[in-house]
């Protein structure tokens, strides 16, 4: 009973894939009560595997759905729930081609959504657990929805900002769902390239600052700067100096560290003769 | 004793000649047991002797006279079997494997867990030599089948495959005689003394050690965990160091069972909860031993299967004991450091390495854990962005194992790109080995970096195009964000300009104005007096002495008052005084 309410809901969700969130998520708590009939809300080795399939499909779809609705909690926690299921995928060593690249779809997100809350450890982790699934690292590389983010990252890291900026403006963006993160990806590498400039360039033009940032027109240049506190003057903007001023007080903190130091041996010292 | 030898001379007059010789090596085997008690023990030197009844009831010189009668028996098999060996290599094991309970039973008597550690230290000499008939034949004599434990001899025995073995057998034609004159010996203490835990549980080791080295893994597996189960029954604080070792085992043995670690169906993953149990048992009972090698274990098992979240929150809520044995401290740290590498936490991730390898035994023994450290530790410098030093890669013990490493050092060092990607691409296989590939990947951003250094100290001034080209960047606007990126990062101190496109470096200011040498300086100095306060705390003082002290503290202080008194009284001159206490 429950198995084909299950497997309805799940066609149903597919076929619509672009369905308002709130009537999806009215359909996958539906989908998920069905779940709980069949016992395979969390997954045991002695779940039969076409219940498993069906599970990890429902879940899937949740999780493309929060993804679509900006959902990044809910997306993350269906992530979480499905990571025992591809466990046990893994150990049948079974799994179509089909499921495999749902899966990968779902991991590659995830480490894009990671990616772009900046939880760079966990997206290593995730990395790494990947690595030492079966098959090789090149193998994930070269993975259309995997490769993505990993790729992503490595530019990030060594700051071919502007890669970035055409990997995500062009084909290569593996599905609609990674489109998502684009305008979170873009902000984030402006506020990088701007931190960077401030450091590395005494001045820039404005016109050339509207390329640097990847702007639309000078005017969203001159936004941006005010809203950094960049000052423009004669077409030019210039960064306001962070520190100078703090040189003074410096030397009088390394004056007393040296003190601090200094009495602190001499009491070590005390001790040990 | 006295009463058994001229009765079984009786019993078989045959054999006479040979007895006479055979009774030579006794005596020579008693004096080198002799030898072994007087090394380890000071007040004990009749400890081999077998005790008049009167004297031995109690504790510590009670069972090794048990053992040395053992012994005796046990020369008399061995005249019966083999007649013609003399010194037999055989004997000789099960004789070093008896002397061990000697030391167990002190650690008992005494609550002292170095006696347990020498001990245990001893597996590594006996291991080569271990049968199942030495072991069947050791377990055999040591269990009496009336005592309580028999029946966790039997399991020991079945564990084997020698469960037909007859316990309390001394040998096999003395059986009357050796009942007979137990009988009045043990006869006047309670009863027949029990064998105390902790040999059952050595012995248990040794079956574990055996089994591993003969790859019966899954019987290995399943005997540990019948032995984990009575462990968790006994409370006992003299057990501690030897149930880690039994946890050691029983993951060693999991590890080796059918799906094999990255799996996650393998069984160290079914064994998590039993660890986790003994963790927090251990804990309670304020068990060090087991409480950081079962830390050990968890981290070990979950980076196994690259559980590194998991394997992070174990750490995070666990506290590694201060004082744990050292070689647990080091793989801890180990472990630790590589959970921070993989979390992009260089920097403890370096701390944590650099002290796991700096504990990791100087000999030869632990060769294995010394590289594999020094190989991670080397790819974590290079995500630091330090370069390490020449030296580590002469050392001849790690040159061969360091080889791959050395090359990408070069790679990195140079920040040649084509190089870094052909050393990865030749060495792939060994780095995905070493675990270290994944880590090693993120260098590239290294290399770049050191790229631009080079650049930068070499140039005052370069155009985005060359340094395009001579890092072999994708574009000219790649570089400027890569080199903006670097200045940001603090790599180099440089301008860039962008309407003429080149890079100005800056003047290289005075390191010596800075504070960091003051740093430098201050660091190197804790890190001496860290040693020196380490050190104090390792040293270790003989028991009970400080009472000695106290007494003769007393005393001064009461000849003092006596003294005072006789000041009072007038008795004294003061040259007297001085001079007494200048004495004092």
């Amino acid at each position: 009973m429950a198995e084909r309410a299950l497997q309805q809901i799940i066609s149903q969700l597919k076929s619509h894939p672009n369905a308002p969130y709130n009537e999806a998520s009215k359909l996958l708590s539906k989908a998920k009560i069905a779940l709980l009939q069949l016992k395979v809300v969390t997954p045991s080795p002695s779940t039969p595997p076409s219940h498993l399939a069906l599970a990890t499909e429902l879940y899937e779809a949740g999780a493309l759905f929060s993804i679509r609705a900006k959902n990044a909690e809910a997306f993350t926690r269906y992530v979480s729930q499905l990571q025992p299921f591809y466990e046990l995928a893994d150990d049948a060593g079974s799994g179509s081609s089909s499921a495999e690249e749902n899966r990968n779809k779902v991991t590659g997100l995830y480490l894009l959504l990671l990616l772009t809350q900046g939880r760079y450890a966990e997206f290593h982790s995730e990395l790494e657990a990947l690595s030492t699934r079966a098959r090789g690292s090149e193998e994930i590389e070269r993975d259309r929805y995997l490769g993505y983010p990993i790729k992503l990252e490595r530019w990030l890291m060594e700051g071919s900002y502007d890669r970035v900026w055409k990997a995500m403006k062009s084909r290569e963006v593996p599905s609609e769902e990674y489109g998502v993160f684009s305008e979170i990806l873009t902000s984030q590498i402006r506020s990088e390239i701007a931190s960077s400039s401030e450091r590395a360039y005494p001045s820039l033009p404005i016109s050339s600052t509207k390329s640097l940032l990847f702007l639309d027109s000078e005017g969203a240049v001159v936004d941006f700067a005010r809203h950094r506190g960049w000052i423009i003057r004669d077409g030019q903007i210039f960064f306001p100096a962070a520190e100078g001023a703090e040189d003074g007080g410096d030397e009088k903190e390394i004056s007393q560290m040296v003190i601090e130091n200094a009495l602190g041996y001499a009491r070590e010292l005390e001790t040990i003769v | 004793m006295p009463g058994k030898t001229p009765r079984s001379n009786s019993n078989e007059p045959v054999e006479n000649g040979v007895r006479n010789n055979k009774d030579v090596d006794m005596t020579d085997e008693k004096s080198s047991m002799k030898g072994k008690g007087k090394k380890s023990v000071k007040e004990g030197e009749d400890m081999t002797v077998v005790v008049p009844p009167s004297k031995s009831t109690k504790q510590s010189s009670q069972p090794p006279a048990a053992d040395a009668e053992g012994d005796i028996a046990m020369d008399d098999t061995d005249k019966d079997q083999e007649l013609e060996v003399k010194v037999d290599p055989v004997t000789q094991a099960i004789t070093d494997i008896k002397s061990n309970f000697a030391l167990l039973d002190r650690a008992v008597a005494l609550f002292d867990s170095r006696f347990t550690l020498r001990a245990l230290r001893s597996i590594s000499s006996l291991r080569k030599r271990l049968t199942p008939e030495i072991l069947s034949q050791v377990i055999a004599e040591t269990f009496s089948p009336a005592s309580a434990s028999a029946a966790v001899a039997k399991q020991l025995l079945a564990a084997i495959g020698k469960g037909d073995v007859l316990l309390g057998r001394q040998s096999n034609s003395d059986m009357e005689i050796d009942s007979d004159s137990k009988t009045p010996k043990n006869g006047s203490k309670k009863e027949n003394k029990d064998t105390i835990p902790e040999i059952d549980i050595f012995l248990a080791i040794l079956i574990q050690v055996y089994l591993f080295d003969s790859k019966q893994f899954q019987s290995g597996a399943e005997f540990s965990k019948s032995l984990v189960d009575r462990i968790h029954t006994l409370n006992r604080r003299t057990l501690d160091s030897l149930s880690a070792k039994v946890y050691f085992y029983y993951e060693l043995f999991c590890e080796q069972l059918a799906p094999l670690p990255p799996s996650p169906r393998s069984p160290i993953v079914a064994i998590r909860p039993t660890l986790l149990t003994a963790l927090r048992t251990a804990v309670l009972r304020k068990d060090i031993d087991t409480q950081a090698a079962v830390i050990v274990l968890l981290l070990r098992n979950h980076l196994l299967t690259s559980h590194i979240s998991q394997a992070d929150l174990l750490v995070s809520h666990t506290q590694f004991p201060e004082n744990a044995a050292n070689t647990q401290v080091a793989r801890f740290l180990y472990y630790l450091g590589r959970i921070r590498a993989i979390q992009l936490r260089y920097t403890e991730a370096h701390e944590h390495l650099t002290a796991a390898t700096r504990k990791s035994p100087a000999s030869n023994c632990a060769l294995g854990f010394a590289q594999t450290a020094t190989k991670l530790l080397l790819v974590v410098e290079l995500l630091m962005g330090d370069i390490p030093e020449r030296a580590t890669f002469r050392a001849s013990n790690m040159e061969q194992a360091l080889r791959p490493y050395f090359l990408l050092v070069q790679a990195v060092r140079v920040g040649n790109l084509e190089d870094f990607e052909t050393t990865i691409a030749e060495h792939a296989d060994t780095f995905r080995r070493d675990g270290t590939y994944s880590l090693i990947l993120r260098l590239r951003q290294n290399v770049i970096k050191t790229g631009i250094r080079m650049m930068s100290l070499s140039y005052s001034r370069i155009s985005l195009r060359d340094i395009c080209i001579r890092l072999h960047l994708g574009s000219e606007e790649s570089a400027e964000y890569i080199v903006a990126k670097a200045i940001r990062d603090g790599v180099i101190e440089a301008t860039l300009d962008r309407e003429h496109g080149f890079m100005k470096s800056k003047e290289v200011g005075d390191v010596y104005a800075t504070r960091e040498p003051g740093e430098a300086f201050h660091d190197r100095i804790r890190a001496c007096l860290g040693l020196h306060d380490e050190s104090v705390k390792a040293m270790r003082f003989p028991m009970n002495q400080h009472r000695l002290e106290l007494k003769n503290a007393q005393e001064a202080r009461e000849r003092e008052r006596e003294m005072a008194k006789e000041i009072q009284d007038g008795d004294l001159d003061d040259d007297d005084l001085g001079g007494d206490f200048e004495g004092m």
